[in-house]
């Protein structure tokens, strides 16, 4: 391939995105837009008890309701989620002689409308006999009070590791520190709620299936397994979706319920979740505990972790993926982040509660192990005496030491962990910064800076959308010369329309506009592994070059046969092909692509009719490590308890750039969504097991007004991989609230305060700042 | 979340309203219906229906006639905040109305609608027992006009009877001038905690809103020492039954009270636009 070839146009520009004019003018088609003639629709009776035997339902008065179509329960539909036992407890897509969480769907009702659906859903009677509600994750360890499950532990994972010469280490260490950090239940929150919709098509026997989802080739394996339909029966199509963050990737009971009921009624069937019934059972996330003990030097060098992780799973593992194990597992691995921290020891309990499963929420661990790993820097830093950058400083990892071994095995690519902290530093103006803060202390105002040193896993063989570690891209040049390429990934919001295109035209030598790509469709795209775990960009993005690449050289072979020329004497780019230096010996791409689909007998012997083809990545890598910096400055007003941000820059490091424009916007969502964490969002349950915050007047997210201005900058370490390219989708959560939280710790250093729970609240600033006065 | 069935009718009278409220006992009026929509989404009310009481020109007006401000009861949370002579002569309402919910809210909702719901983390509430305005209510047997005082009986209660529609405030102008403070968790939140303050010279009154079941206005001393008054406070405090009582709740209430105080004392422009007194939270 010529120098030219290698340059490119369009990757690593800020190309706006093709998706925004339908988005923002209101034309695009969410799930809840689908509209079929006869189409019904369900309406669920959910469990206003944390647990509770069932002993009883009473039903005609819903039956005979107005519009009434069909009333289901557990008897009807006797599908258990985790059919593959992997965990000896299956979720019963409607519950089944007992419920064991708030909101857990226990009777279908499917109207003609979900207006008659929720009228007849008001009339079933169901009677309940309440037990006692299992609350408390370090109880539940105990098996206290009970078992949720009885015929299975509360423990539903547990796992210990520790490196070789831990207890030696540990013990010898002259320092030694313990902390107990705490995050709360979660959730993504999309703006569009879950759906489901499903067709059946009399006429062919096929099941169409509607889904807002992040994986559509998952979902589809799903159903049909569950349901004992040959895959190739269901054709999932994925309509526009408002947001996933890791909730979408799982497959929930009333997406099996939706199928089912479309199937024995031989009716299109939808329903969408309202805003009460996502926070009730939407996969939450961050239930977790991280019991800590640390060892280090006087000169603020950290030898040894052991940490104790626990994680609240919920009345059943999420399917099929638990995010409680996500959340732990990962987090033991990566609990040492940027730094070189030679020795760990970690033991996991994942266990059941009366609580909503715990699922995938973007970042999964990361959010919580950099709150850990931070917070175990600044409370080295603070009985020290010495100056947080310092001691990150002294820890971090250097240049010369990648691939670097984890005290945990995993290896790290090269990243720029050092250089990101030091520029962040640099643009927050950290050396002034200590002098202002002073100053204004005097006059009793409180600032605090807040370093977050993140390392973000991207590009794994699995995550939440899925067990795939390849995406495929199938490329095909229509005969007038535009290109159609399709995928198999679930983006949310992302932007893959543009940047995948992006580097497709690049490779194949068109222009942006003329490249259309398509996705959530099972019937047109390969096998893919969906949209999760920052996956789409490195091993996506590295199938389209792939993929654009082989395409292209197809349109070299064939270009430099009708040219005759030699094939790298041929140049590709703005829909031509000509003969490098002889501008005049060219042909369109047009031209090619309609002498390879008609006038046949013109192409070289040997090479295929037509400009179709599918091609395959899989990174040698099983992980690429994108890094970063994030310092967060606040002012905690005192009086109040309220946390204000006034100045926040993110250094980050995802390898090669595909689209800066996007990136930048990924990282203002991370900050947004960090800011909910840090100080805003929590799903409260009562001590009689009811969740609390059922609506978005008590679970509180951030506003546009409590996002600053964000300054961002970019280092660029390329992966080994296709392009260079590093994922990005959970860095900027995964470091946020870090460097928030960090932040408080260090403006209320003079009330002693070391944060050591997320989120904070005006009530904790309060309590804190009064008790020591 | 889909209301129950209901009727629905559109006036352009106060009497056609009472009529229909009068004869459908279940009846509902709807004004801007920034309370009432999101309560029968939930279930948690299901008037059998609606009387829209939008068209009624009747309410719509705010007069100030040199010694009353007189605001229609579909008077806008956004117009209050707009109104000059609002700004003028009674600058306290203006600035307490740009704390109500958000934009899009306060362009709907209504201050009737406000006083009818109740809400004791509401600004109108307490703005009305603090200037010691009097409620104007229409109903069958005519219109009766009741202290701000008086009508606040708890929680989302009120003297109001099913077929009575508010349809004026009247506002005396007041002696002293009021200050206004309100923390919330988030810009547009209901309150935490809020208070109006009026200084006579010495002593003066707190209303408070986000604390108790109600409304109250408590008599207090106002020395010039910020301790001495940090006591005053409390004092005023103790004199009522505080909800969901804690140690924050009061922290707050007192810190509340005090910015008022501070913003009550504050000239010209930067009263209006509160930075001193703490002004938007963030
Ligand atoms: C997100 C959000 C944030 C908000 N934040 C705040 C806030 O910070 N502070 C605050 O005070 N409010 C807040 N509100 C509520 C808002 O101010 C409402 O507009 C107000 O409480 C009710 O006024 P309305 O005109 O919308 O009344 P509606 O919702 O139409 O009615 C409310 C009740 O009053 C009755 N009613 C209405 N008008 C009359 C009348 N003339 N006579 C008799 N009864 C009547 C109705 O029957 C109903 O029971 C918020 C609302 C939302 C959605």
């Amino acid at each position: 391939m010529t120098e030219q070839a290698m340059r490119p146009q369009f990757m690593g520009a800020r190309v706006k995105r093709v998706e925004d004019p339908r988005l923002l003018t209101g034309q695009a088609r969410y799930l809840d837009d689908i509209d079929l003639p006869g189409m019904l629709e369900i309406a669920f009776v959910r469990s206003p008890y944390p647990s509770a035997r069932i002993t009883g339902m009473e039903l005609n008065a819903v039956k005979s309701a107005a519009g009434v179509r069909a009333v289901l329960t557990f008897e009807d539909c006797p599908i258990l989620l985790w059919q593959r036992d992997s965990y000896q407890v299956g979720q019963p897509v409607l519950a089944h002689n007992e419920v064991r969480y708030v909101g857990e769907p226990v009777v279908a009702v499917v109207a003609e409308d979900r207006y008659q659906a929720e009228d007849a859903a008001e009339l079933a009677v169901v009677h309940y006999e309440p037990l006692q509600p299992v609350l408390d994750m370090v109880q539940a360890i105990e098996e206290l009070p009970r078992r949720v499950h009885s015929h299975a532990s509360n423990v539903f994972y547990h796992k210990e590791y520790t490196t070789q010469g831990f207890s030696d280490a540990f013990a010898q260490a002259p320092r030694h520190l313990a902390a107990t950090f705490r995050t709360t239940r979660q959730t993504a929150v999309t703006l569009e709620p879950r759906g489901t919709a499903a067709m059946p098509d009399p006429a062919s026997g096929r099941m169409t299936v509607y889904a807002s989802t992040q994986s559509p080739h998952r979902i589809r394996g799903d159903l049909a397994e569950l349901l004992g339909w040959p895959e190739n029966q269901v054709r999932v199509i994925v309509p526009e979706v408002g947001g996933g963050f890791g909730m979408k990737a799982n497959t929930y009971p009333e997406d099996v319920v939706v199928v089912w009921a479309a199937r024995h009624l031989g009716k299109p069937v939808k329903w969408v979740s309202d805003r009460t019934e996502s926070l009730l059972t939407d996969v939450h996330a961050r239930d977790d505990i991280h019991e800590v003990e640390v060892a280090y030097q006087d000169d603020g060098r950290i030898i040894a972790i052991r940490d104790h992780l626990m994680a609240d799973g919920g009345a059943y593992p999420a399917y099929p993926f638990s995010g409680a194990v996500g959340e732990t597992s990962l987090a033991s691995r990566v609990l040492t982040g940027p730094y070189q921290i030679p020795y760990i020891e970690t033991v996991i309990d994942c266990t059941y509660s009366n609580k909503t499963p715990l699922g995938a929420y973007r970042g999964v661990w990361g959010p919580i192990a950099s709150f850990v790993q931070e917070g175990i820097v600044d409370r080295v830093a603070r009985s020290l005496s010495l100056d947080p950058a310092e001691v990150r400083r002294i820890n971090m990892i250097r240049p010369d030491q990648f691939p670097f071994r984890n005290a945990a095995g995993m290896i790290y690519d090269a990243g720029s962990y050092g250089e990101s902290m030091e520029e962040a530093l640099r643009l927050i103006n950290y050396k002034d910064f200590r002098v202002r803060q002073s100053a204004l202390r005097a006059q009793g105002r409180y600032r605090g800076i807040g370093i977050s040193v993140f390392v973000e896993p991207t590009a794994m063989a699995s995550s939440e959308a899925g067990s795939v570690g390849y995406e495929s891209v199938f490329i095909r040049v229509e005969p007038t010369g535009k290109v159609t390429a399709a995928m198999g990934l679930g983006p949310t919001g992302q932007g893959h329309e543009t940047t995948m295109a992006q580097l497709i035209a690049d490779q194949v030598g068109v222009n942006l506009e003329d490249v259309v790509i398509l996705h959530g469709d099972t019937d047109s795209a390969p096998f893919g592994g969906g949209t999760g775990g920052s996956r789409s960009g490195p091993i996506g993005g590295g199938a389209a070059l792939v993929a654009g690449r082989e395409m292209r050289q197809r349109l070299v072979k064939l270009a430099a046969h009708l040219l005759e020329a030699a094939e790298e004497d041929i140049e590709l780019g703005h829909g031509q092909a000509w003969v490098a230096g002889v501008p005049d010996r060219a042909m369109t791409i047009r031209q090619l692509a309609e002498i390879a689909y008609t006038h046949v007998k013109r192409i070289p012997p040997g090479m295929p009719i037509g400009l179709e083809l599918v091609a395959r990545y899989q990174p040698e890598q099983s992980v690429s490590f994108s890094n970063g910096t994030h310092i967060a400055e606040v002012e905690v007003d005192p009086l109040t308890g309220l946390v204000q941000v006034v100045n926040y820059v993110v250094v980050n490091d995802c390898g090669r750039l595909i689209n800066p424009l996007i990136v930048e916007g990924q990282i203002h969502g991370g900050v947004a969504q960090g800011i909910g964490s840090a100080f805003l969002e929590s799903l409260r349950y009562g001590d009689d097991g009811q969740l609390m915050t059922t609506s978005l007047s008590d679970y509180l997210l951030p506003e546009a007004t409590d996002v600053p201005r964000i300054t961002i900058e970019h280092l660029v370490t390329p992966s080994a991989g296709e392009g260079g390219i590093k994922g990005m989708g959970e860095g900027s959560l995964i470091g946020a609230p870090a460097a928030l939280v960090g932040a408080v710790s260090d403006a209320l250093a003079p009330f002693h305060v070391m944060v050591d729970r997320l989120p904070v609240t005006p009530d904790d600033v309060i309590e804190w700042v009064t008790a020591r006065v | 979340m889909k209301p129950a069935a209901f009727e629905y009718q559109r006036v352009t009278t106060v009497a056609e309203a009472v009529k229909l409220l009068r004869d459908a006992p279940d009846a509902k009026v709807i004004a801007g219906g920034q309370s009432l929509v999101p309560l029968m989404n939930f279930r948690l009310t299901r008037p059998s229906l609606l009387v829209d009481v939008n068209g009624i020109k009747a309410l719509q007006h705010v007069v100030w006639d040199g010694t009353y401000l007189r605001i229609g009861s579909l008077v806008r949370h956004q117009q209050i905040a707009d109104h000059a002579e609002i700004q003028k002569h009674f600058p306290v309402l203006a600035v307490a109305a740009r704390h109500i919910g958000h934009w899009a809210i306060r362009n709907r909702g209504t201050i009737g609608g406000s006083l009818a719901h109740a809400d004791p983390a509401s600004e109108w509430p307490a703005a009305t027992v603090a200037l010691q305005a009097e409620i104007d209510v229409e109903g069958p047997q005519g219109i009766r006009t009741v202290p701000a005082s008086e009508f606040f009986q708890g929680y989302y209660s009120t003297v109001l009877q099913p077929d009575e529609l508010v349809v004026a405030v009247r506002i005396p102008y007041p002696k002293f001038r009021l200050g206004f403070a309100e923390i919330a968790r988030r810009l547009g939140d209901f309150a935490l905690a809020g208070a109006f303050v009026e200084d006579d010279g010495g002593q003066g009154f707190v209303t408070w809103f986000g604390i108790a079941d109600k409304p109250v206005r408590v008599h207090t001393v106002l020395p010039d020492n910020m301790e001495a008054r940090r006591e005053a406070w409390q004092q005023a405090l103790g004199t009522l039954a505080i909800a969901d009582d804690s140690k924050s709740r009061r922290h707050l209430a007192v810190q509340m009270a005090e910015r008022a105080w501070q913003h009550s004392r504050l000239e010209g422009g930067k009263y209006l636009s509160e930075e001193a007194a703490g002004g938007d939270p963030l």
